[in-house]
């Protein structure tokens, strides 16, 4: 085939256009895979360990696992809160398409009631996609065997085994301990966007209340984790134990109470509503902090039902509201210690003398006493406990010097133990009702009788009357309580020793005699005896009106409906002689402080003083053989002649 | 030798001659590239041939004996052809519109039978043979400027328009891009060519600005956009693409993780990973060298095919085999800068690498023409008729 000359020039100029751009697009081509390169470059090369680690951030995954909760110890190393192993039933949500369903193919191992399934429904709606729902605490090992073998037909379901909070003693610590409770969801969103992953953790709680909620981040731990590889929907694929990091124990903490003590205070406390606080008068150290009644809080753990919460809720006697701590009542006569006190450091004479006739026309109105005592002075006033002498002397002293004294000896005040929930009550003077009665500022003088016998506005809780009863029996420093011992390890407040008492040790020494005279002689002295030989005991009682007797309702003692009738106190340390032991006793609505509180009291004081080898040394002297060298006594026993102001020895530590 | 025996008609009518002119290089450098993509797909799959690998090397196989009967077809017969398949490829995207099956919320398949028909793969050759044909039958001059030039411009109109409205902007950029091309290779005026670059530079802001304010694309589309100018702002969402092909080019630093040892791939984070970001596979595999061994063989392919096309003494020949190049390296460009974080996420593959028949089909059709053009390269082409000579 042969072409003319003028179409092939043609076409020669149309190839030459062509080539020419060929060329320029081969070598846009060219360019444009060696700018690939340049960026692989930039991204394989120079910003490799960028994406080395996302690509490894994404390959690998540490799954939460849960640090065992720090055990909470008494004095002695009992256990008062610490954690069981149980087996569970988790429902792994990112597996489960039909949470019902799968619900259904559980009951169908374990019983599931209709009531917690609603719950777990509810649960599963309202928690984070990855985050599995427990369906079961505590399986039986049957149960558990069961649905391990079955496992593999049960997509989404996964038994496994982690730690419950267990309180051995139920209700006993359960004002002091708190509890653990499952995380709330205004608990999780108070957390802020990023909470720490163990609280999403299926099995975790939280401390609620008390030493629980006080020291919870202490208690808590940190969490660990197991390496795992996971694949881009979060399965895991492979484990890589070598890679798992430890989880950290939460750190125990050690309180000062004793078991023992506090056992007992429950136990003597039955169905009786009040609270018992007991100090070691030498080291402030707080042995005994009891509310009664009290509830199990080991039901908290696994979330208390509904019908059960209401009840407790309900219950007039209130178990779940801390009395030693949050509940303030009038002290009553407890409180004429106090004015007996302001009376010594103001130059009142111990000899002053009221006579008392059974009433006292004073101010317009009729005062009255229990009895006609006669005439008294201030150490029968206070072993008689006269109101009659008390309205006078405080009469004769005023509110200021009365509220400062006791002040000085932590009523109407708050102390350092730590946990939550304290409320002050109030010792009034006359800077409060100018302060607080803008329409009838002036203190008039006859609010001050009142006010000398622990009544008007004067209102504490037992844990003061305690620090009150153990600062007199101290008789020097103005101890503070001290609740906690230790956490992990670290030994809690010993700062440097308490600051002295600004009162004269003497007159000190006197309260403790009219205080001895009230359990020989005085108001309690139809109260039990301690029963252990020479060791002897003091204390006051109060019987604290707990409203107006006004149009009939309830009369003094233990008379009318349980709501109208008196509160029962009693303070008291022992032994009488050198003092250790100091207490309070509150039985709310309990009548006489004598006939409700003291013999209680006495019960929670006799386990103290028998778990002191030192006291059981003194009750426990053996009778000198007839043919042997009679002994000193003073070999045996400790030397019981010794000051009570004396600052504490070490070695008397109660073991 | 050869070539004495191809000036002579009766003797290059022989197919033993003809197989002994296809170029071999360039069909060992798609060879490689299909087992590059096999290993790929074996390792993704977790060592195993199902359900990619074994596949994609059975369809390379047939379409490599296609691209053989293709390239042994006699180039006049692609002339011949060219204008029904556009025409064909035309109507079939319009059948599209009405009853066509769709994936992913775009209707862009036919079904016939038992086959899947995507027309607009159709329209990646007819498009170029069309283009050629036309070109092929006019003046040096009027490919520069003149009224003519209307034809190509609405016959690269139509199909553009059609799959844009599908939609599928990766075949719609494709498909614009490689008539342009053409148009560029044939002559069109320099300075035409400079105003309509000069336009694009000023259009292509003003184009960000529309996207931007929610107007000219479509749903996914304006998110995959918007995910390209700024892919950490969700790294969960739309992001997540980019994302995670970065995390595997970059993991795989200049060695690679070792084969069958990319933690991306294996464990799913990279979505895609057997098709449209398959080089990310190879890159966390294979590192650097690996990547930069693949780039290496494309583009001795798409400068093989050049060269094919230049050598070629007919105007359709020459236009055809540039076209067919030019529509293989925008795929392997536009790819690689979508797995590399440059362009946008459009869901263009990786011919030859990523898995998919249809797209290999294409490829391979289209390399049997750039292989017919060299086989026939001094085969006359008359003008009009494209009868045989």
């Amino acid at each position: 085939m042969t072409e003319p000359a003028i179409f092939y020039n043609e076409v020669n100029e149309r190839q030459a256009v062509f080539n020419r751009r060929a060329v320029v697009m081969g070598g846009l081509a060219t360019l444009g895979l060696t700018a690939l390169g340049a960026r692989l470059v930039q991204l394989q090369i120079i910003e490799n360990s960028r994406y080395t680690t996302l690509s490894a951030s994404n390959q690998y995954n540490f799954r939460v696992v849960p640090p065992p909760r720090g055990l909470i110890l008494d004095r002695n190393g009992v256990a008062l809160a610490s954690n069981r192993p149980s087996f569970r039933l988790l429902l792994l949500k990112d597996e489960v398409v039909d949470p019902a369903a799968t619900l259904d193919a559980a009951s169908q191992l374990i019983p599931i009631s209709a009531q917690h399934r609603r719950e777990v429904l509810r649960d599963i709606d309202e928690g984070p996609k990855f985050i599995p729902v427990a369906i079961a605490d505590d399986l039986s090992w049957e149960e558990f065997a069961r649905i391990n073998v079955r496992n593999p037909e049960l997509p989404g379901l996964q038994a496994d085994m982690n730690e419950i909070r267990v309180y051995p003693y139920g209700g006993a610590f359960a004002h002091v301990i708190g509890y653990v409770s499952k995380v709330t969801a205004a608990e999780l969103k108070a957390q802020g966007p990023n909470p720490d992953p163990l609280l999403l953790n299926p099995g975790f709680r939280i401390g609620q209340q008390g030493v629980e909620k006080a020291l919870d981040q202490q208690l808590r731990g940190k969490a660990g984790g197991k390496k795992v590889e996971v694949n881009a929907k979060g399965r895991v694929v492979k484990e890589d134990p070598a890679g798992d990091i430890r989880p950290v124990p939460g750190e125990p903490v050690v309180l000062n109470l004793d078991a023992d003590i506090q056992n007992r205070a429950l136990e003597v406390f039955g169905e009786e509503s009040g609270a018992a606080v007991m100090m070691d008068c030498k080291t402030g150290e707080v042995l005994c902090l009891m509310s009664a009644p009290s509830f199990d809080a080991n039901q908290f753990v696994k979330g208390v039902p509904q019908a059960v919460y209401q009840e407790l809720a309900n219950y007039e006697r209130k178990p779940l509201f801390n009395k030693a701590l949050t509940a303030n009542y009038p002290p009553g006569s407890t409180f004429k210690t106090m004015v007996a006190l302001t009376a010594l450091e103001n130059g009142v004479p111990p000899s002053r003398t009221y006579t008392c006739a059974g009433s006292w026309s004073w101010g317009g109105r009729v005062w009255h006493c229990d009895k006609a005592h006669g005439t008294l002075d201030l150490k029968g006033g206070i072993a008689q406990s006269c109101d009659i002498y008390f309205y006078q002397l405080a009469l004769s002293l005023g509110p200021d010097p009365i509220a400062k004294i006791a002040r000085m000896f932590g009523l109407g005040g708050t102390f350092n133990i730590l946990i939550p929930g304290q409320k002050p009550g109030l010792i009034p003077d006359t800077a409060y009702k100018a302060k607080n009665f803008p329409n009838d500022p002036v203190w008039h003088p006859g609010e001050t009788p009142s006010m000398g016998i622990g009544q008007g506005y004067v209102s504490v809780n037992a844990l003061q009357l305690c620090v009150m009863c153990s600062r007199i029996a101290n008789g020097q420093r103005a101890l503070q309580p001290k609740l906690i011992h230790s956490v992990g390890g670290v030994i809690q407040g010993l700062p440097a020793p308490e600051p002295d008492l600004a009162v004269d040790p003497a007159h000190l020494a006197f309260i403790r005699d009219a205080m001895a005279a009230v359990v020989t002689s005085g108001t309690a002295a139809g109260v039990p005896k301690l029963d252990l030989g020479p060791i002897a005991w003091a204390g006051k009682t109060g019987t604290a009106q707990a409203h107006s007797y006004a149009g009939g309702r309830g009369a003094h003692g233990a008379t009318g409906a349980w709501a109208d009738r008196d509160h029962s106190w009693f303070i008291a340390f022992a032994p009488a002689d050198d003092p250790r032991y100091a207490m309070s006793a509150l039985v709310e609505h309990g009548g006489f402080g004598a006939e409700a509180a003291a013999p209680r009291a006495r019960e929670i004081m006799r386990v103290a003083l028998l778990k002191d080898p030192i006291v059981r040394a003194r009750i426990e002297q053996p009778i000198p053989l007839q043919n042997a060298p009679a002994q000193p006594p003073a070999a045996t026993a400790r030397p019981a002649a010794q000051p009570p102001a004396a600052p504490s020895t070490p070695a008397a530590q109660p073991t | 030798m050869t070539a004495s025996a191809l000036t002579r008609p009766g003797e290059r009518d022989r197919l033993i001659v003809k197989l002994g002119e296809i170029d071999w290089r360039l069909t060992a450098v798609l060879c490689l590239l299909a087992g590059a993509g096999t290993l790929m797909l074996y390792s993704i799959a977790g060592g195993h041939w199902n359900p990619w690998a074994a596949q994609h090397v059975a369809l390379f196989s047939v379409f490599l004996l296609l691209m053989i009967a293709l390239a042994v077809t006699d180039l006049r017969v692609w002339f011949v052809v060219a204008y029904p398949t556009y025409v064909v490829g035309l109507l079939l995207l319009m059948a599209v519109m009405v009853v066509g099956h769709s994936a992913l919320g775009a209707a862009r398949w036919l079904k016939i039978g038992p086959i899947h028909l995507q027309p607009s793969e159709i329209m990646k050759i007819g498009l170029v043979l069309a283009l050629a044909r036309f070109y092929h039958g006019i003046s040096a001059k009027e490919a520069q400027l003149s009224w003519k030039l209307l034809f190509p411009v609405a016959m690269i109109a139509a199909p553009v328009a059609l799959v844009l409205k599908q939609p599928d902007l990766g075949t719609g950029i494709l498909l614009a891009a490689t008539g342009l091309l053409i148009m560029m290779l044939a002559g069109l005026s320099l300075r035409l060519i400079l105003a309509g670059t000069a336009a694009a530079a000023v259009a292509t802001p003003a184009f960000f600005y529309l996207v931007l304010k929610g107007h000219l694309l479509k749903g996914y589309q304006a998110t995959r956009f918007m995910t390209f100018i700024k892919p950490d702002a969700d790294p969960s969402g739309a992001g997540y693409h980019i994302l995670q092909a970065k995390i595997a080019l970059g993991s795989g630093g200049i060695l690679g993780r070792g084969y069958g040892l990319g933690s991306q791939s294996q464990l799913n984070f990279l979505p895609e990973k057997q098709t449209d970001f398959i080089f990310a596979t190879l890159a966390e595999e294979f590192g650097f060298l690996g990547c930069v061994s693949i780039l290496v063989l494309y583009a001795a392919a798409i400068l093989i095919a050049i060269r094919i096309a230049a050598t070629s003494h007919s105007h359709f020949g020459r236009l055809s085999a540039a076209g067919v190049t030019a529509t293989f390296a925008l795929y392997v460009l536009i790819n690689g800068a979508m797995v590399m974080g440059l362009a946008p996420v459009v869901g263009v593959p990786m011919p030859l690498l990523s898995f998919g028949g249809t797209v290999m089909l294409t490829v391979m059709v289209g390399f049997g023409l750039v292989q017919s053009v060299r086989v026939h390269r001094y085969t006359e082409v008359a003008r009009a008729t494209g009868a045989l000579v």
